[in-house]
């Protein structure tokens, strides 16, 4: 076959096309154009056949498969860095997290279910049969509340300081400047739920006061949550990762 | 970690044969694969589900091999992006391809591993992997006309390199294509 440069304009003009022609991409104008010129021309008939032959055998390549030992080498490093990985250490805290926050959601969920009848004041047709399932004047009833009320607390109490154990064990890989400020927001979490407790044992029944409460407690939940997730991106050197949790702490 | 062995069984074979054909070593390509691998377990959670698990690894695989060819050709001194690095090398003949002969897949996966970096990934990445070009230029970060132009210059230096002539006698230059216009091409199929 000849390899020699094409010497016409006509070739010139039609060489970059081949290219084209073997991958499908001309309309049928320029095609027929280029057909009608390979047609007579052999050295660019030469070059679009080695061309689809070349794309031809790529496609037919074999493919390969890695030695065993690969596999061995990747087992041995995980298996070597497993101990010092953040992410199992956060995966087990998120583990308990997640269990300790579907026992609270349910508490609460029995709570309102409970509530609802007795601190509702107005006479809203729903609530009312709602209220017939449970008789709200009931001394039991009442007890019950209190007492889910209270378990759904010490749930979220015993998260929590879960959670501030980690924080505290873990909170110098934060940026000075940042733990200050994550500080100063939890502060002002803690005085919103010292305010609620104070306001419940005032005034008991008042939703306001549990809603506030409940508030509160999730607020404090997840500040302590997106700082250990913090710290753990920060561990792993993560700067894109820290400035991004850091611009969602700053908007909650 | 037996979840992630069944993940690397399912798509090691796929990221080994871009790094192979990539690097053309079996030895790179073994590297690349666990460093890959490796990556993948550390990154995890960076991983969005927003593509299929095997293209999140395909592409840590393709940018693993770009970095791979990257460094090789700065310890060979050629620092400049190996992107526009494509002119100059000089072909390595191998007159074993006859006319009257199907191309031998060893002198082609000789020939593909002596092209310029740049011209090897738009080749293995489209002719071999059988990606389009659009997503061959997200890949590798460029133009999805400048993807067509090395595609065309690789397979010219490819068929210089197989039949013996020098690099640039095997057709005139391509000039960079941009789909559809009015040279009548169109966009890929």
């Amino acid at each position: 076959m000849d390899t020699r440069r094409p010497t016409t304009l006509a070739c010139e003009r039609m060489a970059p096309l081949v290219g084209d022609l073997v991958d499908d991409r001309l309309d049928r104008a320029a095609r027929e154009s280029l057909e009608s010129h390979l047609a007579g021309c052999e050295s660019c008939r030469g070059l679009a056949d080695d061309l689809r032959e070349i794309r031809r055998s790529a496609r037919a390549l074999p493919t390969r498969a890695p030695r065993p030992e690969v596999w061995a080498r990747i087992a041995h490093q995980l298996a070597a860095q497993a101990p010092a990985r953040p992410r199992a250490f956060w995966t087990g805290a998120r583990v308990a997290l997640a269990v300790a926050a579907v026992m609270v959601l349910s508490v609460v969920t029995s709570v309102v279910v409970l509530r609802g009848p007795r601190l509702s004041l107005q006479p809203i047709a729903p609530a009312r049969t709602a209220a017939t399932a449970v008789n709200p004047s009931a001394p039991d009833t009442v007890k019950d509340v209190d007492e889910h009320l209270r378990i759904a607390d010490a749930n979220y109490q015993q998260a929590i300081t879960g959670l501030e154990k980690i924080v505290a064990a873990d909170q110098a890989a934060l940026d000075p400047a940042v733990a200050a400020t994550l500080q100063k927001n939890m502060g002002i979490i803690d005085q919103a739920i010292r305010e609620s407790r104070a306001a419940i044992t005032s005034q008991p029944t008042s939703q306001l006061a549990q809603t506030s409460l409940f508030d509160a407690l999730r607020q404090k939940v997840a500040l302590l949550e997106d700082t250990i997730a913090l710290i753990n991106v920060m561990r792993k050197g993560d700067q894109a990762g820290a400035a991004k949790l850091i611009g969602g702490l700053s908007k909650s | 970690m037996v979840a992630f062995e069944e993940l690397y069984r399912r798509h090691s074979g796929r990221v080994y044969n871009v790094a192979w054909r990539m690097t053309g070593s079996a030895a790179d390509a073994d590297d690349l694969l666990q460093d890959v691998f490796l990556q993948a377990y550390r990154r995890f959670d960076s991983y969005r589900g927003e593509a299929a698990l095997g293209t999140w690894l395909y592409r840590l695989a393709v940018n693993a091999c770009l970095d791979h060819l990257r460094s090789h050709q700065g310890r060979q001194g050629k620092a400049t992006d190996f992107i526009d690095d494509v002119e100059g090398l000089e072909p390595v003949a191998d007159p074993s391809w006859q006319p009257d002969r199907a191309l031998d897949r060893l002198d082609l996966e000789s020939a593909i591993s002596r092209l310029p970096p740049s011209y090897r990934a738009a080749f293995v990445l489209h002719d071999v992997e059988g990606h389009k070009h659009h997503e061959v230029a997200a890949m590798l970060g460029i133009a999805e006309g400048t993807s067509k132009s090395l595609l065309h210059k690789a397979r010219l230096r490819l068929r210089a390199l197989l039949r013996g002539g020098p690099a640039d006698e095997a057709g005139p230059p391509a000039a960079a294509a941009t789909g559809t216009g009015a040279d009548g091409r169109r966009g890929e199929r």
